[in-house]
């Protein structure tokens, strides 16, 4: 009877006990607003010491024969106790997010972190592109000294040996151990030394360029002693005027556009024959747009329409004969530019002396 | 080169525009860069006649000019001093006229007179550079009254600034240029037959000895009727006598002499010809030196006959010291190798470059003596250099003139000294030429023009360029033709020079434009531009600015940045700032910082990848690219500055740069030499894969503050070759796959000596003996609190692994004990 007396109790209580959880499983959980309440909450509920998990452990003394349908009840009750849960953690979730979607705005315009301002000198950048066109066009990189041999810079060069260029007051010339002048070894004056150095190391066909820093005894607003050029050349059997004319032509029009026009006259260097100048239609003032009145304002042009780009010209055959090839079997063009106006001209730089004088201000701009 | 439109029309024969006649030079090879106006504008402005003169009561300067202008008469109020009398002409803007100058004329009243124009000067019109006063018409000069003086004078024309290739002397003159004006029009050109003088010196004297030229050829005989003979003045000679010491350097020279001339003002018509062409007006027989100068090219010089001594001419080299006053007042001295003009006393000019002050032309010079020669072109160059002083004369004989265009200047000169200054010419010239130069003769296949042009050109096309430019071709002994250059073309000497003159007779338009069937090699950029490349790109992706600096700096650069100062040195500096080739970037960087701080940067971020010149015991020296960083000032943060840069910002931008380039990683290292530009205890070596390959540290704070520079700059440089060598070694990087079995960690806090450096605690750590350790990272360096003076904390995650098995606690407990118990006892250190 005892027994029956206990067993009638636990049920009583148990039954009580559910049918409290039932009542408030309701608002339970409503009081809470934070997760941690939440979960406090719950835990009162069905953590190891709380209501659920106290009314579970009355099970064995509950009736045996009920204590399958009661097992099942407070299984349903804990669900939905954990339902009501899981429903109360996503309004929390929810309104957290609603909170966050409709909250303060971020200051978009703070700047972005990590992120400072690092700039290839426009020189290089020039180099670069120009270098750019002249790989796709199948030419290849080079490099050669700064400080050369008058042999290399002239002599070999068809330079007679008084020109104007081979002058103390042109170019500069290194002293001697000895406190002298030695008159063999000159600041290159011009990249074209590369023709030297390549065909002397590689035979043909060859197809070079060469980027670099040349020197000239100048100093003005146009002039800096020292600059940057880019020569190039091509050395092959059965190379004319006409391929020299072709290889050019592409170089401008990858580089200034397909509609740029293009014109090549007679000029003279010593290393060349026929030699000439490419000049490029100004693009600043397009002529092929039809402005004539622009064109005739330009001053970039002084109205001709045209500005002076590089040198060319077909090898000369003292070059050839100067490095031990065959100028009767071999033929081939060359030409060379000045990177600094190009530079210049790109970007709306007016002194050339700005591309010397690392003005932060001046490098951080372009 | 300055050319005039109205002249080479006039000596070409070619009636075209002046864009058009420019254009087609250009395209010739003759860059016309600018082009000049003159006489535009100019309407309402005319010749006028002086019909009277009066002065203007209280205006003493001013006089009341009466002209006639063709219409009626009008009065001027003109303030020069030199109003003619009347019948003399003037040049009269009307009410109505604008000057070029851009002054408006009307009429106005000046002290109370009404004056209806004004009386211009050569400066008003923009037509000379004359002075005293107005412009007065001579009576050998055009113009009658009312007619418009831009009409009358020919004061419209246009002068062309051409860019002319040294190649190309022949160009220095309107001859050689109107040549090429009918070339590019397709014309035949016929160059001006020189006129003779119309007054010659009668004499008994047997002349036309072997040396000897004579005025008027004997291809001209109707000339002879229309001469006046003129008894020669007392004790002047006809002919004086040259000797030639140094053939080689003076291969010709003509002496010719024109007697009784009077030195006077040259016409209106010659002083502006000069005018236009840059050329000052001085008299009319200096004028005529520097027309012919101009018409052909050929540098002539006029001496005063009574004060060339003996009277004699001596072309000799010059005694190394001897002295003399040239034309511009300066007194010159000369070395052995400089060719003089002498006379019976010394010298007189200096060859081919300058006239000597004391028998130049003057007022009262009744006698000339012209001169005519060719000099060496060298020689000229040379002494020209070394003097300092460049001529249009020495300008055209270092580029060489026509040897066979000798006899034409001088008869061009003679015969217009003459009649501008009244004098009677001798009948022959003194013509001293030993060895004459000939044509130069090359041999040439036509069918080779077309192979390297790329283009067929039919023969007669060839034959026709060549002969338009002055060739004559005759068949060579072999194949193909014997082409014999004109002597005004110095230029032309090889099969490739006369294929160029035909190429740009067709015109380079008509060369097609194909690209060449060549496969490239693949090769592309040369390594260590393309590993160049690679570094400066990540450079700047990182924030640094690329700096570009000169190659040349001074040697107290050198000196205060404490680099080697063993440098290349220039000979001939343009100055000291730039005498030598910089051993290092330091020097350039740290200028540009000092740049920045000037202009208040507050961050100095630069990079530059340069060559530095070290000497190498060799002729050349050696040259090597080097990249440098230079980091200064406030390290940015999100907003604002976060710190200040130090040591580890170098040393990161470089193991970036260094990483993202090239894949290699760096380490830093105690120096075992310490770097003198760097701090002593905040630098270090820069090395890869056990290999040095630069240095990186705070500059010296010494070396700022010599410089004045009041931040801290920290600075790396590594060799690029250096860097170039241990990639190369690493080789292209190999996959090791991916563990099987899962890691386990453990972490570690050693208590050391500050001194202690973090890398020998993490190379010991590495360095036991251990199977299961993976990786040691340090995660933590902590000094303060809870540690004693003069030590700091270490933490480092050690990761073990069994790539066999997972790992058990046990297992790894065991290793990691046996891991610290080692270092420990090892290094001295505690666990904290």
């Amino acid at each position: 009877m005892a027994e029956a007396t206990d067993e009638g109790a636990a049920l009583e209580r148990f039954e009580a006990g559910l049918a409290d959880v039932e009542a408030r499983l309701a608002d339970a959980f409503e009081g809470a607003t934070t997760e941690q309440a939440l979960r406090e909450a719950n835990a009162k509920i069905l953590g190891p010491s709380g209501e659920l998990t106290g009314l579970l452990k009355l099970m064995p003394r509950l009736p045996k024969d009920r204590r399958r349908e009661l097992g099942q009840r407070a299984n349903a009750t804990k669900a939905r106790v954990q339902e009501a849960l899981d429903a109360r953690l996503e309004a929390l979730a929810r309104a957290a997010r609603e909170a966050e979607l409709t909250g303060p705005a971020l200051d978009v315009s703070l700047p972005g972190r990590g992120v400072t301002r690092g700039r290839l000198h426009p020189l290089s950048r020039t180099i670069r592109e120009l270098t750019d066109v002249f790989l796709a066009l199948g030419f290849d990189v080079e490099d050669a000294p700064e400080i050369d041999l008058t042999q290399n810079c002239f002599d070999r060069l068809g330079f007679p040996p008084d020109h104007p260029a081979t002058d103390m007051q042109d170019s500069f010339y290194l002293r001697a151990p000895d406190g002298t002048v030695d008159p063999e070894v000159v600041l290159r004056t011009h990249t074209t030394t590369i023709q030297i150095h390549q065909m002397l190391k590689r035979p043909p066909p060859l197809a070079v360029i060469c980027p670099g820093a040349v020197y000239r005894r100048d100093d003005d607003a146009t002039h800096s002693p020292m600059f940057a050029q880019i020569d190039g050349f091509a050395v092959d059997e059965g190379l004319t005027f006409a391929h020299l004319k072709g290889v050019l032509t592409a170089f401008v029009r990858r580089l200034f556009g397909d509609e740029v026009p293009v014109r090549f006259r007679p000029s003279y260097f010593p290393f060349v024959e026929p030699g000439g100048e490419l000049d490029m239609g100004c693009v600043f003032c397009r002529p092929w747009e039809g402005d004539a009145e622009r064109t005739r304002a330009c001053r970039v042009c002084k109205g001709t329409g045209w500005m002076e780009i590089l040198g060319c010209g077909m090898i000369h055959p003292v070059v050839f004969e100067a490095v031990g090839l065959d100028p009767s079997r071999y033929s081939g063009f060359a030409f060379g530019m000045g990177i600094d106006r190009i530079a210049m001209l790109r970007h709306g730089i007016s002194n050339i002396r700005l591309l010397y004088e690392n003005d932060v201000r001046f490098l951080s701009q372009l | 080169m300055l050319a005039s439109h109205r002249w080479l029309v006039e000596l070409s024969g070619v009636d075209a525009s002046v864009d058009d006649i420019g254009d087609r030079l250009t395209r010739l090879g003759l860059e016309v860069e600018d082009t000049i106006r003159f006489g535009a504008g100019l309407d309402h402005v005319v010749v006028a006649e002086v019909r009277a003169v009066a002065p203007v009561p209280d205006k003493d300067k001013l006089s009341l000019v009466t002209v006639f202008d063709g219409e009626g008469e009008r009065q001027v109020i003109c303030g020069a001093p030199n109003v003619p009398a009347p019948g003399g002409r003037v040049v009269l803007a009307k009410p109505g006229a604008e000057l070029p100058g851009g002054m408006a004329i009307a009429e106005r009243k000046v002290g109370g007179v009404v004056s209806s124009g004004m009386l211009c000067s050569e400066t008003e019109l923009a037509i000379g550079a004359g002075t005293a006063g107005i412009l007065v018409l001579g009576k050998g000069d055009p113009g009658r009254p009312g007619q418009l003086a831009r009409d009358a004078l020919g004061l419209e024309d246009a002068v062309y600034e051409i860019g002319l290739t040294p190649n190309r002397p022949d160009c220095l003159g309107h001859i050689g240029l109107a040549r090429e004006v009918a070339l590019a029009f397709g014309e035949p050109f016929r160059p001006p037959v020189p006129g003779f003088p119309s007054r010659f010196v009668s004499t008994d004297a047997k002349l036309r000895g072997a040396d000897e030229l004579p005025f008027i050829d004997d291809a001209q005989p109707s000339a002879v009727d229309t001469l006046t003979l003129v008894g020669p003045r007392p004790d002047v000679p006809i002919l004086v006598p040259i000797t030639i010491e140094a053939p080689d350097r003076c291969p010709r020279y003509a002496g010719g002499v024109v007697q009784g001339v009077t030195v006077a003002p040259s016409p209106f018509w010659l002083r502006f010809r000069l005018h236009k062409l840059g050329v000052r007006a001085i008299d009319n027989v200096v004028d005529v030196t520097n027309l012919v100068l101009q018409e052909l090219g050929h540098p002539i010089h006029a001496f005063d006959l009574a004060r060339v001594r003996g009277p004699r001419v001596v072309v000799r080299l010059a005694a190394e010291g001897e002295r003399m006053a040239t034309l511009d007042g300066e007194e010159r001295s000369f070395t052995a190798d400089d060719l003089l003009i002498c006379d019976g006393g010394g010298p007189v000019a200096v060859a081919g470059v300058m006239g000597g002050a004391d028998s130049e032309i003057r007022k009262d010079t009744r006698d000339v003596l012209i001169e005519v020669a060719y000099f060496d072109p060298r020689s000229i160059r040379r002494t020209s250099r070394r003097l300092g002083l460049h001529t249009d004369s020495s300008h055209r004989f270092e580029r060489g003139v026509d040897p066979h265009g000798v006899p034409w200047a001088m008869r061009r000169a003679a015969s217009l000294i003459s009649s501008l200054a009244g004098g009677a010419a001798a009948p022959t010239a003194r013509d001293v030429y030993p060895t004459p130069i000939g044509e130069r003769a090359i041999a040439l296949r036509p069918t080779h023009v077309g192979r390297l042009l790329g283009l067929d050109v039919p023969e007669a096309k060839v034959r026709g360029a060549l002969e338009a430019v002055g060739c004559a071709i005759s068949p060579a002994e072999g194949e193909g033709w014997r082409v014999s250059a004109p002597t005004w073309r110095p230029d032309l000497g090889r099969p490739e020079d006369l294929i160029e003159e035909v190429a740009r007779t067709i015109g380079y338009d008509a060369i097609p434009t194909e690209l060449p069937r060549v496969l490239p090699s693949g090769r592309g950029l040369a390594p260590n531009l393309r590993a160049a490349w690679r570094l400066r790109e990540a450079a700047a992706d990182l924030g640094l600015l690329e700096a570009v600096n000169y190659s040349f700096v001074s040697r107290s650069d050198l000196e205060a940045a404490r680099v080697p100062a063993e440098a290349v040195e220039l000979a001939n500096p343009l100055s000291e700032d730039r005498a030598v080739m910089r051993t290092s970037l330091l020097p350039g960087l740290l200028d540009a910082a000092l740049r920045a701080t000037r202009h208040q940067a507050s961050t100095v971020a630069l990079f530059e990848l340069a060559r530095v010149y070290v000497p190498s015991g060799q002729r050349l020296p050696t040259e090597r690219l080097e990249l440098a960083i230079a980091l200064a000032g406030d390290r940015p943060g999100h907003v604002g500055a976060d710190g200040s840069y130090d040591f580890y910002d170098a040393k990161g931008a470089l193991a970036s740069v260094v990483d993202a380039a090239l894949g290699l990683s760096l380490e830093t290292v105690r120096p075992d030499v310490l770097d003198p530009s760097l701090h002593p205890r905040r630098s270090a070596e820069v090395r890869v894969a056990g290999a040095r390959v630069g240095v990186i540290g705070e500059v010296h704070p010494d070396v700022t503050d010599a410089l004045g520079l009041d931040l801290r700059v920290v600075y790396a440089s590594v060799s690029l070759d250096a860097l170039l060598e241990a990639a190369g070694a690493r080789g292209v990087p190999q996959a090791s796959g991916l563990p099987r079995f899962p890691s386990s960690s453990r972490d570690v806090a050693f208590t050391v000596p500050s001194e202690l450096e973090a890398g020998a605690v993490e190379a010991a750590l590495r360095e036991v003996d251990e199977a299961l350790l993976e990786s040691v990272q340090l995660f933590d360096v902590y000094t303060g609190p809870g540690l004693a003076d003069g030590s700091k904390s270490l933490a480092y995650r050690v990761v073990y692994r069994d790539p066999e098995a997972t790992l058990t606690d046990k297992r790894v407990d065991k290793a990691h004990g046996r891991l610290v118990t080692s270092v420990c006892k090892r290094l001295g250190l505690e666990v904290r």
